[in-house]
C-alpha cells in the first residue's frame, strides 16, 4: 500500500513540475534618476566589482588599467559569442545574476534574442551622446570589426587574386583557409549575407567580368553559388582565427596560402614571426565587415560599476588596447585608427556588412546549405 | 500485523531508511530529468526563433525529430553519418583497449615478465590522466601543414611530412582511445585473471595440454563474459567520449554524436542536441542491458569463485627479455614522453620552430601582451588560473565526499537488503548515470536546472549544480566500491556490535569503515581523480565565474592558444597523478579498486 501512494506521488510530482515550468519574469527594472559623473564614481566604487563576458580578449587589458584607475576589481571572460549569447539567455532568463555588462557580436541573433527579449538593455553614457554618432548609438556600438582576405606575403606583397571568383579555381585548392561558420556566428553572418539579392547580384557581375560569360547555377543564386565552389575547394576549416593566422603566416611554407580572418591578427606578425599582408581591392568584397555592441544586462548586480567601464572603454584611453594595432575601429570618431589601417570609410564599400533584419530570417537556411555541403 | 506496525518495523533497520531515501532522491536526479529532457525535444528554444519560423519561444513543436531523422541530407549530416562515425569508432578503439590491456594483463599476472610493479603502475597512467592528454600529444607530434599550420614534433624532427589521414580524423581518435581504455581493460581483465582459479590450468598440464591448448580451451572461456562485459563498458565509455574527437576530429571535419551534440547545444538548434542526447541514453542503457544478461549468464558455467593460492606463472623462456623491454619503452611510450611534449610546447614562443632561440618562459611567468595570446599573462601569474585551480580542487573535493559518502551507504545498504526489489531498485538507479554519456548527462541537467523546478530555484551557473551532476555521474563508481567492500565483510561483525547494542552511527565510523577503509576510500578516490580531469561534464554547465581547468584548457586550445593550453594539461596531469600517488601511499586506496569510467 505504501509502496502504491508513494510511486503515484512521485509520478505526479513528475508530470507535474515538467509540464508546468513556466519561468517567473522578474519584474523590469524602473527607470534610475539620472545620475552626476560623480554619483556615478561613488557608486561603482561602493559596488567594487564589475563582471563582464566579452568577444575579444583584449577586455583582460582593458580591464588592468580600469581597475587601477578606479579600484574596481573586473572580472573579464572571453567567449565565443554564440557562448555568450547562450550564456546571457540563461542567466538572465533564470533570473540569475552573472555578467553586469557585455561585448556581444552576431547582430541577427543578439538582436532576436537578446534585445528583443529585454535581457540587454541599451545605455549610452551622457558624455558620449553627442560625440558618438546616432546610427552607432541603438544599441550602442563598442567598435567594429573586420575580416579580410589575407596572404602570405613571404614571397612578395603584390595581392595574390584580384576576384573572389578565383578562390574556386584547382589552383587555390586546399590552400585558404577560413574559421567553421558553426564555430562564430559572425562567420555564418558573412555567408549569409552574400546570398542576399544585392550581394549575389554583385557576385554575379563579378563572376562575368572574370570569365567572360553567364554563371551557371546549380543553386539558388549567385550567392549560394560561390559559398558552394568555395567550400567545395578544399577550404580548411579552423576553429580559432589565431591558428589561421599562425598557419597562413608561417614562413616556408612550400606554396602561397591564405585565408579570410580577423585582420587584426596581423599585430602577431613581428613577435610570432609571421608574414601576413591583406587584400583589398578585390571584386566584389575583400573581407566583411561586422559590430560589436557594448550593452548593460537587465538583472545587473553592479550598474554602476558597469556603467563607468562602458563610459571608460569608449574614451581613447580605455580603447588603447585595441587601437594600439590595426583591425578595430571604435565607435567614438575621435579615437584615430592605428597608423597602419585605413579609416572605417576606406573598408566600408570594399567590404560586405551585416543587416540584422535580414540575417534574422535567412542565418538558418544558410546554414542547413553550409551545413549539408561541408560535413 | 497492521500496516503502521510494518512501516515502523520496517523502517526500525537503518539500511531501509537509507534505500527508501536513496529511492526518492536517485529518481527525481536521474529519472526525472529524462521527462524534462524529452519536454526539450518538443519545445521551440530561445534561439530557435530564427529557424522554426514564426514560432514563439516555448511552444510545442516537431520540428527537431523532423529535421534530426526525417530530412534527407540534412538528417544524414546532422545526425546517421556521426552516429555511424561514433559506433565504428567505438568498435575501433574497444577492439585496441581490449587487444592491449587484456594482453598486458595476462603478462603481468599470468607470465614471469620483469619490472611488474613499474609497468603495472605506468600502465595505468593514460587512464588516469585527462583524455585528451593523448590527444594533444599525438597533435605535438604529428600536426602537418596541410591543416596545422606549423608542422609538429615529429615533421620538425624527420623531415617527413604525416598524412591528413594520419594526422586527424578517425585513425589517431581510434588509436588514443583505445590507448586511454586499455587500462581499464586491464583493470577489469587484471583482475578475472588474478582471481582465477589456476587449478583447471594445472588439470590440463597434468593431462599434457599444450599451453596454447590451455589458453584458448580453458584460460579464454573463462575470462570471455569478462572481456565482453569490459568491451562493452569501453564501447559505452568511447562512445560518451568527447574532447578526444573534438581535438582529433575537427580539423577535417569528423563528426561525431558528443561533438554534434557540443555543436548544437551552443549553436542555433539546441532541439536537435537534446534529441541526440536522448539516442545516446537509449544506447547506453541498451548496452547495459546486455552486460547484465551477460553477467546473469556468466554465473552459470564458471567455477571462478574464490581465490587460488598459488598461481603458476608461464615461463617466457628466451622472450623474457625483449618482450620485458618493449613492453617498459612502450609504457614510457605513451604515458611519460607526452608530459615532455607538453613541456616543450608550452615554452617556445613561435610556433613550429624547436630551436633552442625560440625557447620563452613567457606562457608560464611573461607578463600579458596583446601581441603573442589576448595579452594574458602567463599562467604562473594569471589570476583566472589560480580562480580555476581553486574551483576544480574545490569541486573534485566536495564532489568525491558527496559521490563517496552517499555510494558507501548505498553500497551497505543494498549488500545488507540484499535481494529485495528495493535494493535492486537503488542498485539499478545508482548504477545509471554511469550509462548516461556525460555530455548527454550535462544536456539534460541544463534543460533542467535551468529554469526553477519544483521547489529548487535556477541552479544555472553556480557552484551547487556542478557538485550536483558531478556527484550523481560518479555515484555508480562509489555504490560499486561500497558494495565490492561490504561484500567481503562478514555480517557477523556488525551483529556482535548491534548484540551487545552500539547505536548504527557507532557501528558504521567504529566498525565497519576502518575495517574496510582502503575499499571506502577507493569510492572517494574515484569521483576526485575523474572531476579532476573530467571536461565533457563541465563545458556545457560551466559559467565564467565557476571555470574549472578543463574548461579553460579547452578554451585555450579553441582560440588555438597552444602554449598556454599545454602549460595547463602539463598542471592539470601532474596535479592529478601526486594526488593518485598521495592518497594510494597513504591510505591504500587505489582506482582499480573500483570500476573506472
Amino acid at each position: 500500500m505504501k509502496k502504491l501512494i508513494a510511486v503515484s506521488l512521485m509520478i505526479a510530482a513528475i508530470t507535474a513540475s515538467a509540464f508546468a515550468m513556466g519561468g517567473k519574469e522578474a519584474a523590469a527594472a524602473a527607470p534610475e534618476p539620472a545620475m552626476t559623473q560623480e554619483q556615478l564614481v561613488a557608486a561603482a566604487k561602493a559596488e567594487g566589482k564589475v563582471v563582464v563576458y566579452s568577444i575579444t580578449s583584449r577586455i583582460s587589458s582593458a580591464a588592468t588599467e580600469f581597475e587601477k584607475l578606479y579600484g574596481i576589481k573586473v572580472e573579464a571572460s572571453n567567449l565565443k559569442d554564440g557562448e555568450l549569447i547562450e550564456k546571457v539567455t540563461k542567466e538572465v532568463g533564470g533570473g540569475i545574476q552573472g555578467a553586469d555588462f557585455v561585448i556581444c557580436q552576431d547582430s541577427g541573433r543578439v538582436y532576436g534574442q537578446l534585445i528583443a527579449t529585454g535581457y540587454l538593455v541599451n545605455y549610452v553614457p551622457p558624455s558620449m551622446k553627442s560625440i558618438i554618432p546616432a546610427e552607432f548609438q541603438n544599441p550602442l556600438t563598442f567598435q567594429l570589426i573586420n575580416k579580410v582576405f589575407i596572404f602570405n606575403s613571404e614571397r612578395g606583397t603584390a595581392p595574390v587574386i584580384k576576384n573572389v571568383w578565383e578562390l574556386t579555381e584547382p589552383r587555390w585548392k586546399g590552400l585558404v583557409q577560413f574559421k567553421d561558420p558553426k564555430a562564430e556566428g559572425v562567420n555564418a553572418n558573412f555567408l549569409t549575407m552574400i546570398t542576399s539579392p544585392e550581394w549575389s547580384a554583385k557576385l554575379d557581375k563579378a563572376y562575368q567580368e572574370l570569365y567572360g560569360k553567364k554563371l551557371v547555377l546549380s543553386t539558388k543564386n549567385a550567392g549560394y553559388e560561390w559559398i558552394k565552389r568555395f567550400f567545395q575547394n578544399g577550404l580548411v576549416l579552423g576553429n580559432s582565427d589565431t591558428t589561421i593566422s599562425e598557419n597562413i603566416g608561417i614562413k616556408g611554407q612550400p606554396q602561397t596560402t591564405m585565408g579570410l580572418f580577423v585582420y587584426s591578427k596581423k599585430r602577431f606578425d613581428a613577435k610570432k614571426n609571421l608574414a601576413l599582408e591583406p587584400m583589398t581591392e578585390v571584386a566584389p568584397f575583400a573581407g566583411f565587415i561586422y559590430p560589436a555592441f557594448l550593452m548593460l544586462t537587465k538583472n545587473a548586480a553592479h550598474p554602476a560599476a558597469a556603467k563607468l567601464f562602458v563610459e571608460y572603454l569608449l574614451t581613447a584611453e580605455g580603447f588603447k588596447p585595441w587601437s594600439k594595432d590595426v583591425g578595430s575601429y571604435s565607435s567614438n570618431p575621435s579615437i584615430a585608427v592605428n597608423d597602419d589601417d585605413q579609416p572605417v570609410s576606406f573598408w566600408k564599400p570594399r567590404l560586405v556588412p551585416e543587416n540584422p533584419q535580414y540575417l534574422f530570417e535567412n542565418r538558418a537556411a544558410v546554414e542547413e546549405f553550409v551545413n549539408n555541403i561541408t560535413y | 500485523m497492521t500496516p503502521g506496525n510494518r512501516i515502523r518495523f520496517f523502517l526500525r533497520k537503518p539500511h531501509n531508511v537509507i534505500l527508501a531515501m536513496l529511492v526518492v532522491t536517485l529518481t527525481f536526479l536521474t529519472l526525472f530529468p529524462l521527462l524534462s529532457l524529452a519536454r526539450d525535444t518538443l519545445i521551440v528554444h530561445p534561439s530557435e526563433i530564427m529557424s522554426v519560423k514564426g514560432a514563439k519561444i516555448g511552444e510545442l513543436t516537431l520540428f527537431h525529430w523532423k529535421k534530426v531523422f526525417f530530412d534527407g541530407d540534412t538528417s544524414r549530416n546532422l545526425f546517421y553519418s556521426p552516429l555511424w562515425n561514433t559506433i565504428r569508432v567505438s568498435l575501433w578503439s574497444c577492439i585496441i583497449a581490449i587487444v592491449l590491456g587484456g594482453s598486458v594483463a595476462w603478462l603481468v599476472t599470468r607470465s614471469d615478465l620483469r619490472w611488474k610493479p613499474f609497468v603495472s603502475t605506468v600502465f595505468i597512467f593514460p587512464y588516469i590522466m585527462p583524455s585528451w592528454t593523448l590527444a594533444m600529444a599525438w597533435l605535438n607530434f604529428f600536426r602537418n601543414r596541410l591543416i596545422g599550420g606549423a608542422p609538429g614534433l615529429f615533421t620538425a624532427l624527420s623531415g617527413i611530412e604525416t598524412a591528413n589521414w594520419f594526422a586527424y580524423g578517425e585513425f589517431p581518435i581510434v588509436v588514443v582511445l583505445g590507448l586511454h581504455y586499455a587500462p581499464f581493460a586491464y583493470i577489469l581483465i587484471g583482475g578475472i585473471l588474478r582471481n582465477m582459479d589456476s587449478n583447471l590450468e594445472e588439470a590440463a598440464v597434468i593431462l599434457k595440454a599444450g599451453r596454447l591448448k590451455i589458453l584458448s580451451r580453458i584460460t579464454l572461456p573463462i575470462v570471455m563474459p569478462a572481456v565482453l562485459s569490459t568491451f562493452l563498458l569501453v564501447f559505452s565509455s568511447c562512445m560518451s567520449a568527447f574532447a578526444v574527437p573534438a581535438f582529433l576530429g575537427t580539423p577535417v571535419r569528423f563528426q561525431v554524436l558528443t561533438t554534434q551534440l557540443y555543436r548544437t547545444l551552443n549553436g542555433l538548434n539546441p532541439g536537435y542536441g537534446y534529441i541526440m542526447a536522448l539516442v545516446m541514453i537509449a544506447i547506453g542503457t541498451g548496452i547495459l542491458m546486455l552486460n547484465q544478461w551477460i553477467i546473469g549468464k556468466r554465473k552459470s558455467f564458471t567455477t571462478v569463485t574464490g581465490k587460488s593460492s598459488n598461481i603458476s606463472l608461464a615461463k617466457l623462456k628466451g622472450l623474457r627479455n625483449p618482450v620485458s623491454v618493449m613492453l617498459v619503452s612502450f609504457v614510457c611510450l605513451i604515458a611519460i614522453l607526452p608530459l615532455l611534449t607538453f613541456a616543450v610546447e608550452s615554452f617556445i614562443m613561435a610556433p613550429g620552430d624547436y630551436s633552442l632561440g625560440n625557447l620563452t618562459t613567457q606562457f608560464w611567468v611573461g607578463q600579458g601582451s596583446e601581441d603573442i595570446g589576448g595579452g594574458e599573462p602567463g599562467i604562473l601569474l594569471n589570476k583566472y588560473i589560480y580562480l580555476g585551480l581553486w574551483n576544480s580542487v574545490r569541486l573534485s573535493v566536495v564532489v568525491a565526499l558527496v559521490a563517496g559518502t552517499v555510494g558507501s551507504l548505498a553500497g551497505y545498504a543494498v549488500v545488507k537488503a540484499r535481494g529485495t526489489r528495493l535494493a535492486t531498485l537503488v542498485n539499478n538507479l545508482a548504477f545509471f548515470p554511469y550509462l548516461m554519456p556525460s555530455m548527454a548527462f550535462a544536456a539534460i541537467y541544463l534543460s533542467m536546472f535551468a529554469k526553477p523546478t519544483l521547489f529548487i530555484p535556477s541552479l544555472y551557473g553556480s557552484f551547487a549544480l556542478l557538485v550536483l551532476v558531478g556527484a550523481v555521474k560518479y555515484l555508480p563508481f562509489a555504490s560499486r566500491a561500497g558494495m565490492n567492500a561490504m561484500l567481503q565483510l562478514s555480517n557477523e561483525i556488525e551483529e556482535a556490535g548491534l548484540i551487545i547494542g552500539i547505536p548504527w552511527w557507532k557501528r558504521m565510523t567504529r566498525i565497519i569503515f576502518p575495517i574496510q577503509k582502503s575499499s571506502f576510500l577507493s569510492g572517494y578516490l574515484l569521483p576526485f581523480i575523474s572531476c579532476m580531469r573530467e571536461l565533457a561534464l563541465f563545458v556545457l554547465l560551466i559559467v565564467p565565474a565557476n571555470r574549472v581547468l578543463t574548461t579553460m584548457l579547452f578554451q585555450y586550445n579553441e582560440k588555438g592558444w597552444n602554449q598556454y593550453a599545454n602549460a595547463i594539461n602539463l598542471l592539470i596531469v601532474l596535479i592529478v597523478l601526486i594526488f593518485n600517488t598521495v592518497i594510494n601511499k597513504a591510505t591504500g586506496a587505489s582506482i582499480d579498486k573500483g570500476i573506472g569510467g
